[in-house]
């Protein structure tokens, strides 16, 4: 997994590249939460993460849940197909922001 | 290692127990399932369950231990159109009764796992394992 990071005032654009599973789901979190911690809203460009398993999922849920006790939102755009599906099968489409 | 025939087909491979093996996991079933002519959406899934599964072995069964030099092993079957995926391994005896997913509505971080291999395989079913192994898992779809 590879990542890329631009920040713009308060938002922070955090774009993932590559497969999201159990064995990189340390390093998402290392680049995510001290966005989120740091009180900036996160947007999260999913477009080129092909696959996302159930630790990938959990990554999303715990992202969700520390921006919702900071009083920020994390937005997760661009989702590709395939881990739409894995977030659809998991009855999240509700609960994450997606656009 | 791998045996082919034209009316059935079996490859199994062995991966050392870590998690920095299932994107190897899901490079052979991808080329298997590419072999069988499976057609995307389904592949997509069958590669999660199994990846999951995998997962699982190296989460629970072994904790995850990055010392350990044991392997398991991943079974691919086809026949009659009856896909059964087999894992083997050596960690610590998985009791089926306590193998559950965590409520769906309950939205909290872990316990997806198990919920998406039952979501997308028809049966799952823990079988003795016979020496060496421990654990012997089976996961079947009728495609």
């Amino acid at each position: 997994m590879s990542y890329k990071v631009t920040e713009d005032g308060n938002i922070a654009t955090i774009h993932l590249d590559g497969e999201i599973d159990m064995d990189v789901t340390e390093k998402a979190k290392e680049v995510i939460f001290p966005h989120i911690e740091a009180g900036k809203e996160v947007h999260l460009n999913l477009s080129n993460v092909q696959y996302m398993d159930s630790s990938g999922i959990s990554v999303l849920i715990e992202s969700h849940q520390k921006a919702l006790e900071k009083n920020t939102k994390v937005i997760i755009k661009d989702v590709s197909k395939s881990v739409l599906k894995v977030i659809m099968m998991a009855k999240l489409e509700q609960i994450l922001n997606l656009e | 290692m791998s045996e082919t025939a034209q009316s059935n087909h079996t490859e199994k491979k062995d991966f050392l127990v870590r998690s920095s093996s299932l994107k190897d996991v899901r490079t052979f079933c991808r080329e298997v399932f590419e072999k069988l002519q499976i057609e995307q959406n389904l592949k997509d899934e069958l590669v999660l369950a199994i990846a999951e599964a995998a997962q699982n072995i190296v989460k629970h069964a072994y904790k995850n231990d990055p010392q350990t030099d044991d392997k398991m092993v991943v079974q691919i079957s086809c026949k009659d159109n009856k896909l059964q995926i087999g894992f083997y391994d050596m960690g610590t005896p998985v009791d089926p009764n306590k193998v559950k997913h965590r409520e769906i509505d309950n939205v909290k971080p872990g316990g997806l796992g198990t919920f998406f291999i039952q979501e997308i395989m028809d049966a799952v079913e823990f079988k003795d394992g016979k020496k060496p192994w421990i654990n012997h898992l089976v996961l079947t779809k009728q495609l």
